[in-house]
């Protein structure tokens, strides 16, 4: 279902959820948005995501560990080092900043799990035609010039052992190369009417009203975690409030596209059973 | 055509220092994460919104050409860690195309080679500091010409790109505050990387800029642009 989506409310999905991760330093709220996307991302993946998640558990312990090195406030004093004092509550603070980022990195990885170049292409196209056009044509260009650079390689390696200079020599034949192609295509895009009026687009993305309906549920959970905002405060001593409303909104936005995805697991493996 | 060059001015002057207040004071100091991604974003849309007004085709597939150029070379160049000529390349196209073609290269490869390497939230701030050295190579371009100034501007641009990231993740890790020591930790740690970078923007320009402007110069002739 999440796939069959309009990229737009994808789109704003992902702004709603992404905007409350970086505007709060609450470690429950924050530690909510991780797990919802780590499982959204184990789910969408698979095998894949898991690296990807631990790697992001480590970043949050490295950056916990190394912030009461930088920092020295705090109350709670946990022991010296070199007259420094290592507190408490530096390292909440570091293990707080650790989850924001590492969650927000989480969130853009579900991001590009979704947005096939297909999908970024339309929306930037919506605003900007000629810019998704660019984007696509680069998109198509990369693969080809990668195997045209490939060639060039090997045919050059007869000639040049130096690998740094082959490869040098190589890329040099592949600009002026790909810059000649370039002015041929565009005039063979001029002569077929390209940048004419009246150019209407195709695309496979239908705007329902189930799209329609979970953008305003998105903009009012949004709206909900932001106005009902959880506080925390670090120094000089650690307190945490948590606003339910806000919270609850939260929970519900950035557990939705796991519980979505494991909804439909479910339902694929009842469905494949009574056959 | 007109409207846009207007709406380019309403971002630039209006929309982003609107961002920039309100964010302050509805957030107060911890709003550094989300004040830096969206200003970095709305930075790069007056360049996108100009390109947009343009009605030159050749120049359109000239930029996806060597956008994709720059990113090949990050994949041709993999066995060499570190070693990649994209910001050889941003240089080149802002110093031969002209400022908003640098900005727009530089940019677009950042998005393009994160689609490959990785998106996150250091892609907006990877868009403006390429886009920053294409644009500025263009407006340098009757300096850059010549081939010392050229090199200087490169091992400039690759230790300028490192510092920008730098302080990102330092600012990024202590949600606006800058720490001096953990810049100078994370200096330290991406000093090789820097060292790198500069080295390989060197090498590259001085084996690719001479090539570059013949290859321009063949385009001319042959084509007429």
């Amino acid at each position: 279902m999440i796939k069959t989506l309009h990229p737009l409310t994808l789109f704003c999905y992902f702004v709603s959820v992404i905007t409350v991760s970086v505007v709060t330093l609450n470690p429950a709220i924050l530690g909510v948005g991780f797990v919802g996307a780590a499982l959204f991302l184990a789910l969408e993946k698979g095998k894949t995501a898991l690296k990807q998640i631990a790697f992001s558990v480590i970043l949050v312990v490295i950056i916990a560990v190394t912030n009461p090195i930088f920092s020295h406030n705090g109350a709670t004093i946990l022991f010296f080092i070199d007259d420094n004092r290592v507190t408490l509550e530096a390292l909440y603070y570091g293990a707080s900043s650790g989850l924001m980022i590492s969650s927000v990195i989480l969130w853009f990885s579900c991001f590009s799990a979704l947005f096939d170049s297909e999908r970024i292409i339309y929306l930037t196209g919506r605003a900007f035609p000629k810019l998704g056009l660019v984007l696509s044509m680069i998109l198509g260009l990369v693969p080809r010039l990668l195997r045209d650079f490939k060639s060039i390689n090997a045919a050059l390696k007869t000639i040049e052992k130096r690998r740094l200079r082959r490869y040098l020599g190589a890329f040099s034949a592949l600009i002026t190369r790909s810059m000649e192609d370039a002015i041929v295509t565009a005039d063979s895009m001029r002569a077929r009417g390209y940048g004419q009026k009246g150019r209407t687009f195709y695309s496979r993305f239908r705007f329902t009203a189930l799209d329609f309906s979970l953008i305003i549920v998105f903009a009012a959970l949004l709206a909900l975690s932001l106005v009902f905002t959880s506080d925390v405060n670090f120094y000089p001593n650690f307190s945490l409030t948590i606003t339910p409303a806000g919270f609850a909104a939260f929970v519900i936005l950035s557990l939705l596209p796991a519980v979505i995805k494991l909804k439909e697991g479910i339902g694929w493996s009842f469905s494949l059973s009574k056959i | 055509m007109k409207h846009k060059k207007i709406l380019v001015y309403i971002i630039s002057f209006i929309i982003i220092p609107t961002v920039v207040i309100a964010g302050t004071l509805f957030f107060g100091s911890k709003a550094f994460a989300y004040l830096s991604l969206v200003t970095a974003i709305l930075a790069c849309v007056p360049f996108f919104l100009s390109f947009e007004g343009e009605g030159n085709t050749r120049k359109t597939v000239l930029l996806a050409v060597v956008v994709a150029v720059s990113v090949v070379g990050r994949f041709a160049f993999a066995p060499l860690q570190f070693f990649k000529p994209v910001s050889a390349v941003v240089i080149l196209a802002g110093m031969y195309f002209g400022s908003e073609f640098g900005f727009l290269t530089g940019a677009l490869s950042a998005v393009v080679s994160n689609f490959y390497f990785g998106q996150g939230p250091w892609t907006p701030f990877q868009m403006i500091s390429w886009g920053m050295i294409g644009l500025i190579a263009g407006l340098l371009s009757r300096y850059l010409k010549k081939l010392p100034i050229l090199i200087v501007y490169g091992a400039l641009s690759g230790v300028l790109f490192s510092l920008i990231m730098d302080i990102w993740t330092t600012v990024s890790i202590d949600n606006g505050a800058f720490s001096l020591g953990r810049f100078l930790a994370v200096t330290a740690t991406s000093l090789p990387v820097t060292a790198v970078y500069a080295v390989s923007n060197v090498i590259f320009l001085i084996i690719l800029a001479p090539f570059f402007g013949k290859k321009i110069e063949r385009l001319k002739l042959r084509y007429g642009i």
